[in-house]
């Protein structure tokens, strides 16, 4: 085994374990609960009522969340590259990621401006 | 070792994309998709390409999967498509075009490297000597290609700016459209 | 490890980005509506100053190992982009002031894709070509879907947006080809490939990249897209797409063919000759047939753009830099031409309120300034004498007789049979406006026309004049932008 794998070994068991964890998980559930099946469980819960039937269709408005969350995402990419050579890329490079992270920012000030964080 | 991890994650792979296709909910599709992009990012990091693989799983198993998962519930899950094709041709034509693919892929897996291009395990595309893969990438960002890297965050700024434009319901009144309850499904 | 930045180099395209981010920060921190528009101008403005201070300069600069040069060609266009941008806020102003839309969003994604442009006449590297490319379109979607509540408009921005990302793709696929073939993303170490011995996977890679341009220069058979979303993005937005935005797409074309791909001219130059005669003729053909005016305008600028690769097609026999020239002054003179086609649209509509051809008749009658300028932008696109539209078209056949091979001759044919079936659409409308009867309803007594309007087509028409009867000024900035600095 070289030390390729090794540095990943690591990687495999942590995978191993939260598969292993996850299956125990349920399992326990299912061997400790009791099983009395009633077509009522099946139902959707909303808040007392009866659901109207079906996935609901969500509002446009949660795909902004999602693109501010992929713009922040995409700079954790640009960032990992930077901290690993944080030191030989020196003052040059931190001035490199201030901008693009100040221009970044703008994009949530301006999301931030035009009241689309807020859920009124 | 690395044989047989390449035949696992391969399968994965492959079957995860088959998985996208014959899902009949859409959201196991996307998920199928999870296990395609994450078993790719296992064969870059067999190809030593650490950061690739990195950015596999955040950019494309992370994010672009969530922005899948947000259109289809902004369309509605069980709105099924139909599947009867309006273009009577296209099945056949798709099925000979997959096998001329196939056999070109095949092809040119026998040449070995198709473009010449050496693997960044070995002596690498700049040249090796500059220690890992993700300091190359590092180097020539930060320096050949920063301008270029200084405009990306221009383009994510632009690409919030256009989805509020367009997600937003009136120009003026940035408080009257708040009410707007997400509609139920029809 | 620290690279050294000329900033001298860089300053158009760092005042231009600034001009977005103040722009951006006066929409969201200012109540005043006018101010996001008055900063877009004066920042557009202002890159120009560097421009000339680098013309006044005249050193070539090379940065980032070669991935960014600022020498003649690039100050040329990038002088040209700013201009043209320029032009398009002047068009702007009224339609989006009187509109119910977004105002600082607008310039701020205007102005963005003008930094794609000017970045990408001095890009010299895939990379930068690729990023400059995706700045250039990716706010014009936005843009194309202005009016939200058009369906027309949704139509547009849709369409517009999924042929773009194909396209993108496409051409980024041949891009990896390229860059795992050659070794290198920087086109001088590409044309170094090329110079040898080339695998037959290297036509393939040149294939794909070419497909991808010909989508963003809408060359048939890949303009499908085009006439739908010039109709439904609104018209100062139309205007900019079929004039700034088109050029950044022959401006990228042509530096990767003369850069890059030239020494290896069997795998370019079949491509770019069909796709030269299939745009003429089919945009031109298609024209015949429009009863909107902006459709017209799209088939026919699609034919434009089959003239300005004309000279691309050739360019592997011509000795020198006459049909690069050739590509850059048509450039230059369809900008002015067809800026001022849509201005003159834009103002005839506002009296018309209609993009009928036939809502047209008789507005010389009515509104002889307009019409007047509507008709020099006309003949100026059929290549009529004494306007700019002759020179365009006498440096594109120039070309193809410097080329002097049959299929140069052929396509020169080609080139000259379209001429003629152009000249009669464009003469069409132009009959509309002054022989034909006033159509009824359309206003006598209007208001006024929004000044930037006017300076607009005014300053197109004194272009276009200027040029038609003293050429030597374009011919003059054609032979700089190739000379070495």
């Amino acid at each position: 085994m070289t030390e390729f794998y090794r540095q990943y070994l690591s990687v495999a068991v942590l995978i191993g374990a939260a598969a292993l964890m996850f299956g125990a998980m349920l399992g326990a559930g299912r061997l400790l609960r009791p099983n009395r099946p009633q077509p009522e469980k099946f139902i959707t819960y909303e808040a007392g009522s009866d659901p109207v039937g079906g996935w609901g269709q969500s509002n446009v408005r949660y795909y902004v969340y999602a693109l501010l969350f992929v713009m922040f995402d995409v700079e954790a990419v640009f960032i990992f590259p930077w901290a690993v050579n944080l030191k030989s890329l020196g003052v040059y490079g931190l001035i490199e990621m201030a901008v693009f992270i100040i221009v970044l920012t703008l994009g949530l000030v301006y999301a931030w401006r035009k009241g689309v964080l807020r859920w009124a | 070792m690395t044989v047989v991890l390449f035949f696992i994650f391969g399968a994965l792979t492959i079957g995860g994309a088959l998985g996208v296709v014959l899902a009949r909910n859409p959201v196991h599709s996307a998920l199928f998709l999870v296990l395609t992009l994450v078993s790719v990012a296992v064969l870059f990091l067999l190809q030593d390409a650490q950061l690739v693989a990195a950015v596999q799983i955040i950019v494309y198993a992370g994010a672009i999967v969530v922005l899948f998962l947000f259109v289809i519930m902004l369309l509605g899950v069980d709105q099924t498509e139909p599947f009867a094709e309006p273009l009577r041709f296209q099945r056949p034509v798709a099925l000979a075009l997959g096998a001329i693919l196939l056999a070109e892929v095949l092809l040119l897996a026998g040449h070995r490297w198709a473009t010449g291009a050496k693997t960044a395990r070995g002596v690498g595309i700049t040249g090796g000597a500059f220690g890992s893969n993700i300091q190359r990438v590092a180097r020539v960002l930060f320096t050949t290609f920063l301008w270029p890297f200084e405009i990306t965050a221009v383009l994510l700024v632009i690409a919030v700016i256009g989805a509020v434009v367009l997600a937003r319901r009136s120009a003026q009144t940035p408080d009257s459209e708040s009410e707007s309850a997400p509609r139920s499904g029809s | 490890m620290n690279p050294h930045v000329d900033f001298h180099a860089f300053a158009p395209e760092i005042v231009l980005t600034v001009t977005i981010v103040a722009v951006l920060i006066a929409d969201l921190f200012t109540d005043d509506s006018k101010l996001p528009a008055r900063i877009a101008a004066l920042g557009v403005l202002g890159s120009l100053v560097p421009v000339l201070t680098l013309a006044v300069d005249g050193q070539t600069r090379s940065l980032f190992g070669g991935a960014f040069v600022v020498d003649p060609f690039s100050l040329v266009l990038t002088g040209f982009f700013l201009v043209a941008g320029y032009v398009t806020l002047l068009l702007s102003f009224d339609y989006i002031g009187e509109g119910d839309y977004y105002q600082g969003e607008f310039y701020v994604l205007l102005l963005t894709s003008l930094l794609g442009m000017i970045v990408i006449s001095s890009a010299r590297d895939l990379i930068s070509i690729f990023v400059a490319l995706e700045t250039i379109t990716i706010p014009t979607f936005v843009l194309a879907g202005w009016r939200k509540h058009d369906t027309k408009s949704n139509e547009a921005s849709l369409k517009y947006f999924l042929i773009g990302v194909l396209s993108s793709a496409v051409m980024l696929y041949g891009m990896s080809l390229v860059f795992g073939l050659a070794n290198s993303t920087v086109l001088v170490d590409i044309h170094k490939y090329a110079s040898g011995h080339t695998p037959a996977l290297f036509a393939v890679a040149v294939f794909l990249t070419l497909v991808g341009f010909a989508f963003k220069v809408s060359a048939v058979p890949f303009h499908f897209w085009a006439p739908d979303t010039y109709e439904g993005a609104p018209t100062p937005v139309t205007a900019f797409l079929s004039v700034a935005s088109k050029a950044g797409g022959f401006v990228a074309l042509l530096t990767i063919v003369r850069l890059g791909f030239f020494p290896s001219g069997n795998s370019w130059q079949p491509i770019l000759w069909v796709l030269a005669a299939a745009s003429m003729t089919l945009g031109n053909l298609a024209a015949l047939r429009q009863t909107n005016i902006v459709r017209m305008l799209a088939y026919s600028s699609i034919a434009q753009g089959g003239f300005i690769l004309v000279p691309l097609a050739v360019a592997g026999d011509v000795r020198g830099n006459a049909a690069w020239q050739a590509v850059v002054i048509y450039i230059l003179i369809y900008g002015a031409m067809n800026l001022g086609a849509f201005a003159a649209v834009i103002a005839a509509a506002r009296r018309t309120r209609s993009a009928e051809i036939s809502r047209l008749a008789g507005f010389g009658r009515t509104n002889p300034a307009i019409a007047v300028m509507f008709s020099v932008f006309l003949f100026s696109l059929a290549g009529i004498p004494p306007l700019a539209g002759w020179f365009a078209k006498f440096v594109m056949f120039r070309a193809v007789f410097d080329a002097n091979t049959t299929v140069a001759v052929v396509l020169g044919v080609i080139a000259a049979v379209n001429s003629v079936i152009a000249f009669f659409y464009y003469s069409g409308v132009v009959r509309r406006l002054w022989f034909d009867e006033p159509a009824a309803g359309v206003e006598l007594s209007s208001p006024r026309l929004p000044v930037g309007l006017s300076a607009a087509m005014g300053l197109m028409t004194a272009v276009i004049l200027v040029v038609g009867v003293y050429p030597q000024f374009f011919a003059r900035l054609g032979e700089i932008a190739f000379q070495r600095g």
